[in-house]
Formats: C-alpha cells, sequence, structure tokens
C-alpha cells in the first residue's frame, strides 16, 4: 500500500483521473467498465471483448478541458508542479481533461440524501447542469453539491460519508 | 492535558506551535490554505487539512472553515497563533459553543481586553496610567477634534479593534485633524469592520516596554519580566530586546506590577502581553493589551527557560500554572531580530518571489524561528515575516554581537526578494541603540537621514 499523504493521495486521484479521460477520448465506446485505484496506482479501462480499442489516437474530439478557477481543486500544489499534467502525446491528441467537481470546503461528502437512498449519482451517469451529485456536511450545515456542466460522470473520488478537505476532488466529470 | 490540537495558522508560528506539541506528545492537526499544504508545519504535523484558498479570508480567517476541521479530525483544542483569529471574540466564543477549547483567554476577556477602549478603562480602574485622550471612541469628527484640541497636539488615532500597529495616524496640525479622523474611520473600517477611533496624545520620544504575563483559570497571575520593542518603523516591530536597557529596576519592578494588576483586573487568563509606553521623565503609560502569544515572545523564553506555547496549552487545558513569581528566574540578555521579506531601499515594500537559496543563521545560543525553506514562495498574501533570528548571551554587550555574527552569516536568495537583514545589521550597529539611549523614533531617524 502506498504510504501518502491526503494531499499527495487527492493530487495522484486527480492526475489518474485526467489520464483515464485522455485514454476515454482515444477509446471507442462503448466502454465495459472504468476503475481509477489509489492504492496501487491504477486506472483501469476495460471495452466490450468484440469491440478492442483501436483507432489512432488525436481521433477523438477535442475539447479544451475546464479547469476550475481555484488552482486547488484542479492543481493543490500549484501550478508549476512538474508531472501533473499527462503530457500531450502530439499536437493533434486530445488535451481533453475531465472537469472536476471539487468540495467547496472542508466537510463530510455524502453521495446520498439519506442512509438508505440511493447515490445521486453513479458512475458513467450522464448528468446535466444543475443536478445534484452529493451533499457537502459542514457545521451541521447540508450543502448540496450541484453539477455546474453537463457530462458524464467518469469517476467518483471520495467515499460516501468521508471527510474532506477544501478543493479535494470528488467527482470527474466528461463531457459528452 | 490536550491529546489533539488544531493549528490555525501559518508560517512560523505554525511551526513553533507544532514542535511544542510534538514534546508534549500531542497529536497535531494544521489546518492551512491552498498554497501551505507544503509548509515545514504541514510536513511535521501528523495530520493536514487543506481549509481554503490562498486567501486568508477563505482560509486562516475561516472560522466556519477552522472549526468544521477541528471537528472532523477530532481535535480538542485550537490554538490560533498570533494574527488572523487569534483575538477574534467571535471565534472564541464558537470554539466554546463547538466544545472545542481556544486557546487564549476566553472571549469575555478577549472582549474586554482586546478592545483598546474598553482596556483602557479597565487599566485606569486598576490605577494604571493611561495616555490622555477621549475615554472611549469618539463619535462625530467634531467630537473627536474637541478631544484633540484639549489633549493638545500631536495626537494620534487608534482603530478601538485595531492591533498590531494598523490602523494609526498621528496628527500634527490642527487643521488637519477632521480630514485625518474621517480617513482613520473609513481605514478602520476597512481593515476591522470596525470604524470605532479614538484619539490620544502622541507621545514622540518613548521607548516601549511589554510585560509577559501568564494567567491560569485558578487566579494565579504572574509576570515573565519585561520585553524593549523599541525598535520600530510605522509601529512595527523589528527588533526586542529583554531585559529592557536603560530601564531602572524600581522601574521594572512598577511596570511589571501595573500589567500584573490590569491582568488580574480584566480576569486574564493565558499568555498575554501589556504594553506601555515609557517618556523620558520615566512616566509610563498603558497603551494596550494583547491577548494572544506575541511574535517576540522567544527573547522571553531564552531568558526564563520556560516555553510559554506550553503554558498556554496547559492553562488552556485547566492546569495550573507550573511556576509562581518567585520561581521565575531571568538569566542573560535575549535579542530578537524580525527577517522581512521587504525591501528596505524602496519603504520596506514586501518582496514577494520564490527562495533559491535559504540558509538561516546558526551556532552558539542562536535560536532561529522560520518556515523558510529552499523553494518557499513568498507571496502578497500573507505578511512578510520570513525569520525571526533569536540570540542569547549573558549581556547586552555580548548579545549584540552575537546577533552581528548571526544575521552576518544568514543567507537568503530569491528572485526578486529582498530581506530586512542589512537594516537590522544598521540598527545593531548605530550608536544611539549600542547606547541603548534609542526611543521608538530610532528607525525613522535612520531613514530619514538617508
Amino acid at each position: 500500500m502506498l504510504d501518502l499523504t491526503d494531499d499527495a493521495a487527492a493530487m495522484l486521484l486527480g492526475v489518474l483521473c485526467r489520464h483515464t479521460v485522455e485514454l476515454l477520448g482515444a477509446a471507442p465506446t462503448p466502454l465495459r467498465h472504468i476503475r481509477v485505484h489509489i492504492g496501487d496506482i491504477g486506472v483501469e479501462l476495460g471495452w466490450a471483448a468484440d469491440r478492442p480499442p483501436g483507432g489512432a489516437l488525436g481521433g477523438a474530439p477535442v475539447r479544451e478541458g475546464r479547469r476550475d478557477k481555484d488552482p486547488a481543486c484542479a492543481d493543490p500544489a500549484g501550478a508549476d508542479q512538474p508531472g501533473v499534467r499527462p503530457q500531450q502525446e502530439d499536437a493533434g491528441s486530445a488535451d481533453q481533461e475531465p472537469d472536476i467537481v471539487c468540495a467547496p470546503t472542508v466537510g463530510a461528502f455524502y453521495r446520498r440524501a439519506e442512509p438508505d437512498a440511493d447515490p445521486f449519482v453513479e458512475l458513467n451517469d450522464i448528468i446535466e447542469a444543475g443536478q445534484q451529485l452529493g451533499i457537502l456536511e459542514a457545521m451541521k450545515l447540508m450543502n448540496p453539491i450541484l453539477a455546474e456542466f453537463p457530462g458524464r460522470v467518469v469517476a467518483i473520488l471520495a467515499e460516501d460519508g468521508e471527510s474532506v478537505e477544501y478543493g479535494q476532488p470528488l467527482f470527474a466529470v466528461a463531457s459528452c | 492535558m490536550f491529546s489533539s490540537v488544531l493549528v490555525a495558522n501559518r508560517g512560523e508560528i505554525a511551526l513553533r506551535i507544532v514542535r511544542t506539541c510534538r514534546e508534549l506528545g500531542i497529536r497535531t492537526v494544521l489546518a492551512h490554505s491552498a498554497v501551505d499544504g507544503d509548509s515545514l508545519a504541514a510536513q511535521l504535523a501528523d495530520h493536514t487539512v487543506r481549509i481554503g484558498p490562498a486567501s486568508a479570508r477563505g482560509s486562516y480567517l475561516n472560522a466556519f472553515a477552522i472549526i468544521q476541521a477541528a471537528i472532523q479530525t477530532g481535535a480538542e483544542a485550537i490554538h490560533p497563533g498570533y494574527g488572523f483569529l487569534a483575538e477574534d471574540v467571535d471565534f472564541a466564543e464558537a470554539c466554546a459553543l463547538h466544545g472545542l477549547a481556544f486557546v487564549g483567554p476566553p472571549a469575555e476577556v478577549v472582549a474586554l481586553l482586546g478592545d483598546k477602549t474598553r482596556a483602557r478603562e479597565v487599566a485606569a480602574s486598576a490605577g494604571l496610567r493611561i495616555i490622555p485622550g477621549s475615554p472611549r471612541e469618539c463619535g462625530t469628527a467634531a467630537e473627536a477634534k474637541r478631544v484633540a484640541d484639549e489633549i493638545g497636539y500631536p495626537v494620534i488615532t487608534k482603530a478601538a479593534a485595531g492591533g498590531g500597529g494598523r490602523g494609526m495616524t498621528v496628527v500634527r496640525d490642527p487643521r488637519e485633524f477632521s480630514r485625518c479622523y474621517r480617513e482613520a474611520r473609513a481605514t478602520a473600517k476597512a481593515l476591522f469592520g470596525d470604524g470605532r477611533t479614538y484619539v490620544e496624545k502622541f507621545i514622540e520620544t518613548a521607548r516601549h516596554i511589554e510585560i509577559q504575563i501568564l494567567a491560569d483559570s485558578h487566579g494565579n497571575v504572574v509576570h515573565l519580566g519585561e520585553r524593549d520593542c523599541s525598535v520600530q518603523r510605522n509601529r512595527q516591530k523589528l527588533l526586542e530586546e529583554t531585559p529592557a536597557p536603560g530601564l531602572s529596576d524600581d522601574l521594572r519592578v512598577q511596570i511589571a506590577a501595573a500589567a500584573v494588576a490590569c491582568a488580574r483586573a480584566g480576569g486574564y487568563v493565558g499568555a498575554g502581553t501589556f504594553e506601555f509606553l515609557v517618556d523620558q521623565d520615566d512616566e509610563f503609560y498603558f497603551i494596550e493589551a494583547n491577548c494572544r502569544i506575541q511574535v517576540e515572545h522567544p527573547v522571553t523564553e531564552q531568558v526564563t527557560g520556560m516555553d510559554l506555547i506550553r503554558e498556554q496549552l496547559a492553562v488552556a487545558a485547566g492546569a495550573r500554572l507550573s511556576v509562581t513569581q518567585e520561581g521565575i528566574r531571568r538569566i542573560g540578555t535575549s535579542i530578537e531580530c524580525r527577517v522581512n521579506a521587504e525591501d528596505p531601499e524602496r519603504g520596506f515594500l514586501p518582496t514577494p518571489g520564490v527562495l533559491r537559496e535559504f540558509r538561516p543563521s546558526a551556532g552558539p545560543f542562536t535560536r532561529v524561528d522560520t518556515h523558510g525553506q529552499v523553494g518557499l514562495r513568498i507571496t502578497k498574501d500573507y505578511d512578510s515575516l520570513l525569520a525571526k533570528v533569536v540570540v542569547w548571551a549573558q549581556d547586552r554587550h555580548q548579545a549584540i554581537a552575537r546577533m552581528e555574527r548571526a544575521l552576518g552569516e544568514f543567507r537568503v536568495r530569491g528572485d526578486g526578494v529582498h530581506t530586512t537583514i542589512e537594516f537590522l545589521r544598521e540598527v545593531l550597529s548605530h550608536p544611539i541603540f549600542r547606547d541603548a539611549k534609542h526611543t521608538t523614533s530610532l528607525v525613522e531617524q535612520m531613514t530619514s537621514s538617508r
């Protein structure tokens, strides 16, 4: 098991996420499963057996990855931290980063409205702008976490009930 | 004693607090902003929580996030350090409300003594001489002008909620008063969210002497002697020393007794400082109380051998003071120099940048409290204090020589980064300082003669 500080773990998750989405952009759909680890590093993508990944890198539509206004979210350590952004494969490849939805404050992150309820969103769900993704409880106040933009949930980066920090990545959302 | 303490500060003081906690076996949680996650304090803390963005308003001044961070990490107490929320009554109250111990005086004491006008009343009731001025905050400019005319110019306007030397204006010309007063109120409102302003006689040639107090919640109050903080620029301290040179033993005892009396009158609990001006006739006047640990506390630690952060934590946990007045012995002289990332050649303008080389002073009886390290990014988000160089020696003469040696060794280099090191060396070699004849106007004399 990796011995990481919370900061490093959050950063690593962000990196994994971005790599994952880069791979996604280069791969044919539909995807069968996706897994983003942190314990043994990770990124695992699975396609249906009859549709192996193929095609040239760079074939995906290019969309400028959206970065949160606050650098703490997308890049907690600062703008010039080396190795955070995935390298571009070539000039034509997609620099497509997922939109990372981050915790707006410290608090407890919940994926559902109450313990017995279904989660607000699941992996691979298509979401709309304004849709509730989760709850951040701080000082007994329940703050809804809303999607700012439409897309597909490509990673859920915090556990249900986990104590999170300000700016900690919670969801990765890729544009459809 | 607490088993877990959240440190709600940054820079050298966060590191200072974390270190004492480690010595006491207390688990530390450092609440930090988005840009301080790599700090030395963060590296030494057992746990870190990012509480907000770089801007202090969203992080170190964000009481909501700090208390939430303490709750979710299981901290029992919050140490606010100095500045930020250290003297914020609402924050102290909010801590208590959430079952967290605030490492500082109780909220009601901060409300009383942290407010300059109310503190003056407490001091006066305890028999202390206060600087002539308005009894409380002045209302209109006309009302304030009447007070100023009565006490005579120059006068100084001060923000009732102010601190750290900010929000003060000296007025020498009566015709300027009304305009300055209105500006002072607007500045106070902007800086402290509280426009209340009062007027005092401005004493030009004076020494700034402060008394370190320790008090517990069982009614015990002791003092740890005085510090001379006369080397100031725009009421920002640059160099502090103890014992105060050129102060008679009789006067020393009187001022300390006055501070203890004031602390008792205000129901003080914790570590605190009572500040005085001593004029040329050796008359001393109470100025204000600082309800927190102060930047310059190490000089007191060096001569008493006491760890003031440890005492703060113990008192906050309800313990009795570890010492009696008779048990406090002060040995030798200690001087502190504040190394700020500022350019003295450009009016002490802060100089942000990244440190490329950082080799602090070391050697015998030399202590450097600093968060500096190669790669540290000094930003405009926070104050410019980079390091405190503290030396101890058997007497003042040796202490000055030691400080000169220590500052001479200190190497700081970074793109665009300047420091006050050379300026501090000039102060140390200044004949008036060496003769201990300096007052709070020394730095002004030095910079105006350039």
